[in-house]
C-alpha cells in the first residue's frame, strides 16, 4: 500500500496539488459501495469545504453525540490533516455507525451505492435540520440563514435550507396539462439526485431528454383535473425548474425484470460527456454548464454481486480509487466506463452515479 | 450527374445483398429517403479469428483508396470527387491526435498531416484541385479492381476491394506492439507512397498501396518510417522542434533541418485534436478537439481565420462542403453543427442523434431535385453517424433556415455575457473564436431520415458516387447503394417519377417547424 502511494506521488511529481491528500479506504468486507461514494463526496469541493467547516465548529461537542454527520466530518478531517500525501485510511468509525444505524447496510451482502448515497444525504439533512431547529429555539431571529425555500404546492419539507440542500438540491416541476380544458397544473418537487432510465447506445443528454419527454395520461392512468372536477386525459412532463449546484445523476442500471422475478443489470453503453448542459430546464437556466468531477462505477455482471470503484477529478488530474488503491489515469480512460454495446461483454465496468458541478456563477 | 455506363453496380445487387441480416438482428437492409431506397449492397469485415485483446481498444476508421494507374483515361467532368485526396488527410491526422497526451499528439498531427503539404505549400492547392477533376469518373470504371477500402481494427490494417461481393479483406497488415489509429490516401503522391498509416505510438509510415497488395506477407513492405522517436511518447525529446513555450497559444514551428519530415509543427491548443480536414481547394484547414472548439486556419499564411465552441463537450469530427462555404462538426453534445465560413459562426444545429456524433460528411454527389439552374436555390445534403448506431441524412437550404425569434436585449438572467446572441447581427471579426452559442439563438434542423445501420456505435461515414459507406467502431463496414442507381436500372421511368414526386413534397414538411428567415446568406 505504501508502495502504491509513492507510485502515485511519483506519477504526479511536482504537479502534486498543494495541500491535497489522496488516501484509499480499507474495505471491511463488501464496503466498497461506501468507499466509492465517500471518495466522490470527498472530492466534491463545496461538500468537503462545508463538512470540514462543520468539523472545526463542532470540535467541542463532537464527542457528546456521535452520528453519521460527525463520523463523516471526522473522517474527512482525518484525511485532510494527514502528514503523508498518500496512503490508506480505515473509515472504521463511519462504517460502524452506518451499520449500527441502518440494518440494511449491516450485512456483508453487496449493497447498492446509490441507495447508500441517498440514505447518507437524507440522514445528513435530518441531522442538520434537527440542529438548526435546536438553535432556532435558542435564537429565533437567525432562522435558516434568511433563505427562503421555494415552496411547493404541497409542502413536504420543513422550510430549513441546510448546506446539503444548497449543494445538491434542485427543483423539478411536474407540469400536467388537462387535454380537455388545457389548464396547466404545475407541482414542484425537490430532488437531491436524478434517476434516469437508460437505453442502449445512448448519451446522458438523450436520457435527460427522455426524462423530460411528454407523457400522455390516459385509460386507467387519467388525471384528476381540478377545473373539470373529473378524471381527464392529460399530458405530463417533468422539467428542471432550478438546477442544483452539484448535479448527481443515477443511471438505472438495475432493472426489475418482471418475467424473471428479479433484478438484472443493464450493461448498456451510455456515454457521458465531461461537460454537460441541461436540455430540460426552464428557459432561464438553459445554458448553464456543468463539469464532470466524479463517477461511481459498478463492476460486475449482476446486481447482487460485484464491486464499486470511483473515478475522481482533482486539480485537473483524473484518479482511480479502488478501495485501498489510488492510481492516476488519463482523462481518455474515463470512456472505458461507458458500458458495452453488446449484451455479453467482458467489459463489466460501468458508470453508475455521475457527479457534475455547475460552472455557472451563483 | 449519373454515370449510366456503370458496370459495377449492375452486378446482381439483389442476390448479393442479404434479405435477412443474420449478423445484425433487427437491422433493416434498406432505408427510405425522399429520393428512394438506399439498399445494403456489400458488407466488409475482418475475420474475427484474428482478433485478440487489442480489439476494441482502437476505433475503426475507413479510407477510400483508388489506384490511379489502372484508371481508364477519364474525361474530366466538372463534377467533384476529390474525396480521397483531402478527406484522407483528415482521417489520418484525426485519430493520431485523439490519442494520449494532447499536446504531443497534436504537434505530431500538424507536422505530418500538414507536413506533406508544407514541403510544397504552393503546390498543394494545385494538386488538390487537380485531383478534384481527374478522379471524378474513375471509381465506377474498375469492375471491382481499382477502388479499395482501407480500415484499421485492433493491431491490423485491412484492405478490401470496394466493388467485390467478397466480405473478407484481400489483404491484412499486422503491426506488433502498436495499433494503427488512422490512415490516409493520396493518389497524387509523388514518390508513389500513396498510403499513410499512423500508429498510436506516434510513428507514421508511408507505403505504396499497390506494393502491399502484391506482397503476400502480413507485414508492411517498403515503408518509409517517420517520427521514429515517437514524439508523443512520454519523455521523448523532440529535437527537431523547439519546446512549446505556452501550451495555450497557437504556434507554428518549422523543422530545423530542411530535409526532415515532419517539416513543421502546428501547436493548436491544449488537449487532443480529434479530427482535421482540409478544404477541397487545400487553402484552409479545420481542426476540432477536446476543448470543444472548431478552428479554421488559412493554411498558407498559418493564421486563424475563425472558429467557435461547441454547445458543450468535445468535438469529434469535422468536414467541409465542396464549395468551402460550410463546415460540419459533430460532438459530445449530440449535435451536428453547421458552420458558415461567410458568417464566421454557427448557422444551424442538427438535432436528432441520441448519442455523440462521430462522423459527418456532405454528400457532394447529391443534387437537389428542385434545382432550377438559376443558382438561387442552393441546397446541400449531408449525413451524420453517431454512437447511437444511427445514420442521419439532412437537407440544408440556407435561404429557408430560420432564426428563432430574438428575445429582448438584456433578457438573459444567467451568465450569458459574451454569448453569441450579442453578435448575431454583427459581423464577426476575423481571427476570433466564438463562445458557445445560446440554445435559443441557433436555428434547428431536423433530419430527413434516421436509420439504425449497425449494432455497434458508428465511427465513420463517406459518400461515394454510387453509395454511402458506414463503419462502426469494431470494424464492420456497410456499403449502401444510392436509390438512383438501382432503381433506374430496374424501372427507370417509374422510379424517376416517384423520386420527383417525393422530393418536391418533402422539403415543405421539413420546414414546417421553422419560422422567420435568414435571407441572402448564400450569394
Amino acid at each position: 500500500m505504501g508502495a502504491a502511494g509513492s507510485k502515485l506521488e511519483k506519477a504526479l511529481g511536482d504537479q502534486f496539488p498543494e495541500g491535497e491528500r489522496y488516501f484509499g479506504f480499507e474495505n471491511f468486507g463488501n464496503t466498497c459501495y461506501c468507499n466509492s461514494v465517500l471518495q466522490a463526496l470527498y472530492f466534491c469541493a463545496p461538500f468537503r469545504e462545508q463538512l470540514l467547516e462543520y468539523c472545526a465548529n463542532n470540535k467541542s461537542v463532537a464527542d457528546a453525540e456521535e452520528n453519521l454527520l460527525t463520523c463523516l466530518a471526522d473522517l474527512f478531517s482525518q484525511i485532510s490533516s494527514q502528514k503523508k500525501k498518500t496512503g490508506v485510511i480505515a473509515p472504521k468509525r463511519f462504517v460502524q455507525r452506518l451499520k449500527k444505524q441502518n440494518e440494511l447496510f449491516r450485512s456483508y451482502m453487496h449493497q447498492d451505492a446509490h441507495e447508500f448515497l441517498n440514505y447518507l444525504l437524507n440522514e445528513l439533512v435530518d441531522i442538520l435540520e434537527k440542529e438548526a431547529k435546536g438553535t432556532k429555539t435558542d435564537n429565533e431571529s437567525s432562522s435558516s440563514n434568511g433563505l427562503k425555500v421555494p415552496q411547493a404546492n404541497g409542502v413536504h419539507k420543513e422550510p430549513i435550507v441546510t448546506w446539503v440542500h444548497k449543494i445538491f438540491q434542485g427543483i423539478l416541476t411536474n407540469e400536467t396539462r388537462c387535454l380537455r380544458c388545457e389548464t396547466v397544473t404545475a407541482r414542484d418537487e425537490t430532488f437531491l439526485d436524478l434517476s434516469l432510465d437508460i437505453e442502449q447506445n445512448s448519451s446522458i443528454t438523450s436520457c435527460l431528454k427522455n426524462f423530460s419527454s411528454t407523457e400522455t395520461l390516459h385509460a386507467e392512468d387519467k388525471f384528476f383535473c381540478d377545473k373539470c372536477c373529473s378524471l381527464q386525459e392529460a399530458q405530463k412532463r417533468m422539467k428542471i425548474k432550478k438546477p442544483p449546484h452539484i448535479l448527481v445523476i443515477h443511471l438505472k442500471r438495475f432493472k426489475y425484470m418482471e418475467q424473471l422475478g428479479r433484478y438484472k443489470k443493464l450493461s448498456y453503453r451510455v456515454v457521458f460527456p465531461l461537460e454537460l448542459k441541461l436540455s430540460n430546464t426552464v428557459e432561464e437556466y438553459v445554458d448553464i454548464e456543468y463539469s464532470l468531477f466524479a463517477v461511481v462505477v459498478h463492476v460486475g455482471s449482476g446486481p447482487n454481486h460485484g464491486h464499486y470503484v470511483s473515478l475522481v477529478k482533482s486539480h485537473n488530474h483524473w484518479l482511480f480509487f479502488d478501495d485501498e488503491n489510488v492510481e492516476m489515469i488519463e482523462e481518455s480512460a474515463v470512456q472505458t466506463f461507458f458500458g458495452s454495446s453488446q449484451e455479453y461483454s467482458s467489459n463489466t465496468d460501468h458508470g453508475y452515479i455521475l457527479f457534475y458541478e455547475s460552472l455557472g456563477t451563483r | 450527374m449519373m454515370n449510366t455506363s456503370n458496370g459495377m453496380i449492375s452486378a446482381p445487387s439483389s442476390s448479393s445483398s442479404p434479405a435477412a441480416n443474420p449478423q445484425s438482428p433487427g437491422i433493416k437492409t434498406y432505408f427510405k429517403t425522399p429520393e428512394g431506397k438506399y439498399k445494403l449492397h456489400y458488407e466488409k469485415t475482418h475475420s474475427s479469428g484474428l482478433l485478440h485483446y487489442a480489439h476494441g481498444k482502437t476505433v475503426t476508421q475507413v479510407t477510400l483508396a483508388q489506384l490511379k494507374e489502372r484508371a481508364a483515361p477519364s474525361t474530366p467532368t466538372g463534377t467533384s470527387s476529390g474525396y480521397s485526396a483531402s478527406s484522407g488527410f483528415r482521417s489520418a491526422t484525426a485519430r493520431l491526435l485523439g490519442t494520449g497526451n494532447g499536446n504531443r499528439a497534436l504537434s505530431f498531427v500538424g507536422g505530418n498531416g500538414g507536413g506533406k503539404n508544407v514541403s510544397a505549400s504552393s503546390r498543394i492547392s494545385g494538386s488538390f484541385a487537380a485531383s478534384n477533376s481527374s478522379t471524378s469518373m474513375t471509381n465506377t470504371n474498375f469492375d471491382g479492381k481499382g477502388t479499395y477500402l482501407v480500415f484499421n481494427v485492433g493491431d491490423a490494417v485491412f484492405i478490401c476491394d470496394l466493388n467485390s461481393q467478397d466480405k473478407d479483406p484481400v489483404k491484412s497488415i499486422h503491426f506488433s506492439n502498436s495499433n494503427p489509429m488512422c490512415h490516409a490516401f493520396n493518389p497524387d503522391a509523388k514518390d508513389g507512397h500513396d498510403l499513410l498509416i499512423g500508429l498510436n505510438s506516434g510513428d507514421v509510415y508511408t507505403v505504396s498501396l499497390r506494393q502491399q497488395l502484391q506482397d503476400v506477407s502480413k507485414k508492411l513492405v517498403g515503408a518509409l518510417h517517420y517520427n521514429k522517436d515517437g514524439s508523443n511518447k512520454e519523455g521523448a525529446t523532440d529535437s527537431t522542434f523547439p519546446a512549446i513555450r505556452d501550451p495555450t497559444q497557437f504556434t507554428v514551428d518549422k523543422a530545423k533541418y530542411s530535409k526532415s519530415n515532419p517539416v513543421a509543427r502546428w501547436h493548436i491548443c491544449q488537449g487532443s485534436i480529434n479530427s482535421i480536414a482540409f478544404s477541397y481547394d487545400g487553402s484552409h484547414l479545420a481542426t476540432v478537439g477536446r476543448d470543444g472548439y472548431l478552428r479554421i486556419f488559412d493554411f498558407s499564411t498559418q493564421k486563424l481565420v475563425c472558429g467557435g465552441k461547441s454547445y458543450y463537450g468535445a468535438l469529434l469530427c469535422c468536414s467541409w462542403s465542396m464549395d468551402g462555404k460550410y463546415i460540419l462538426t459533430g460532438g459530445e453534445d449530440d449535435l451536428v453543427q453547421v458552420w458558415s465560413m461567410e458568417d464566421r459562426k454557427v448557422v444551424a444545429w442538427g438535432e436528432g442523434h441520441n448519442s455523440w456524433v462521430s462522423g459527418v460528411a456532405f454528400d457532394s454527389y447529391w443534387s437537389s431535385p428542385n434545382t432550377d439552374g438559376s443558382g438561387e436555390h442552393v441546397m446541400y445534403r449531408f449525413g451524420s453517424v453517431g454512437q447511437d448506431t444511427q445514420l442521419l441524412l439532412w437537407d440544408l437550404e440556407m435561404d429557408e433556415i430560420v432564426v428563432p425569434l430574438r428575445r429582448p436585449p438584456g433578457g438573459s438572467p444567467t451568465y450569458s455575457t459574451g454569448s453569441q446572441s450579442a453578435h448575431w447581427d454583427n459581423v464577426i471579426p476575423m481571427g476570433t473564436l466564438q463562445p458557445a452559442p445560446c440554445k435559443r439563438d441557433v436555428p434547428k434542423l431536423s433530419p430527413v431520415i434516421a436509420h439504425r445501420v449497425h449494432t455497434e456505435p458508428l465511427s465513420g461515414l463517406m459518400f461515394t458516387q454510387e453509395s454511402v459507406v458506414t463503419a462502426c467502431r469494431e470494424g464492420h463496414i456497410k456499403i449502401w447503394t444510392r436509390p438512383s442507381v438501382s432503381e433506374t436500372q430496374s424501372n427507370s421511368s417509374e422510379a424517376t417519377s416517384t423520386i420527383a414526386l417525393l422530393s418536391t413534397s418533402f422539403p415543405k414538411d421539413n420546414k414546417a417547424s421553422l419560422s422567420s428567415k435568414i435571407v441572402g446568406s448564400i450569394i
